[in-house]
């Protein structure tokens, strides 16, 4: 089955697993499957029904975005990676 | 809390000088571990300085952005180490080191030692640190152990 890797901060909410494995065809069929199995990594990973906009999922060390996004296929022996855009500065106005 | 060498820190604050007037940042590498009272400690034990990508050159005065290709490498050099990503570090020229309303709406996790440098006319200043609460509605505070 295909894996994800759990960001350390995240690793709380997946049960303290650094690894899941992932049942879908899809990164969005995965992606669902490891929030169906660890409910509380949702509310970090997405915003409503949408990813949220600093999330990016890597399949195999390439941007998901790059491919065909969510519905980029996976396979048994794929590695997803959550890295995220870091962001913020002194500004006081949030834009 | 957060732990980190004063070696460490030192180059953090000449990073935030070099970067100046722009914001300077980069990730803190290290593990986590338990503390007193089930707290959990992030003990940093190696940097990872990236550039600041934020697209608009003057913009970058008051904000930073790493890049996901930067955050990337920067878990893949972690975990070569068996270390992780246990903070993010920043400067704010000319602004006190504290989680701006911007720092808020654009935090990744809760977990992550988010440690901000003042550098005010080029000059190292206080170094404060702060964690995204787990609602995500604000940050706040963590002690600092120089060490």
């Amino acid at each position: 089955m295909p894996n994800f890797r759990i960001p350390t901060p995240l690793r709380p909410y997946s049960g303290g697993n650094s690894e899941v494995k992932v049942a879908g065809a899809t990164v969005g069929e995965a992606l669902n499957d490891l929030t169906g199995q660890y409910p509380d990594l949702r509310q970090h990973l997405y915003d409503g029904s949408d990813l949220r906009s600093f999330v990016n999922i890597y399949l195999n060390q390439e941007d998901i975005r790059y491919g065909d996004g969510v519905e980029t296929t996976i396979t048994e022996n794929d590695t997803l990676m959550i890295i995220p855009s870091i962001a913020g500065g002194a500004g006081w106005v949030v834009d | 809390m957060l732990k980190i060498d004063k070696r460490l820190k030192q180059e953090i604050e000449s990073h935030g000088i070099a970067a100046y007037p722009y914001e300077g940042c980069g990730l803190l590498l290290g593990r986590q571990v338990k503390g007193g009272n089930g707290r959990i400690d992030n003990v940093v034990t190696s940097l990872f300085p990236v550039a600041n990508s934020w697209e608009v050159e003057e913009e970058k005065r008051e904000r930073f952005l790493i890049a996901p290709q930067d955050m990337l490498q920067a878990e893949l050099t972690a975990a070569s180490q068996g270390l992780d990503i246990v903070g993010i570090f920043h400067s704010h020229p000319d602004h006190p080191p504290i989680a701006s309303p911007r720092d808020v709406a654009w935090a990744a996790w809760p977990g992550h030692s988010y440690l901000i440098t003042e550098i005010r006319q080029g000059q190292s200043k206080q170094s404060r640190s702060w964690q995204l609460l787990p609602d995500r509605s604000g940050f706040e505070e963590e002690e600092v152990q120089f060490m």
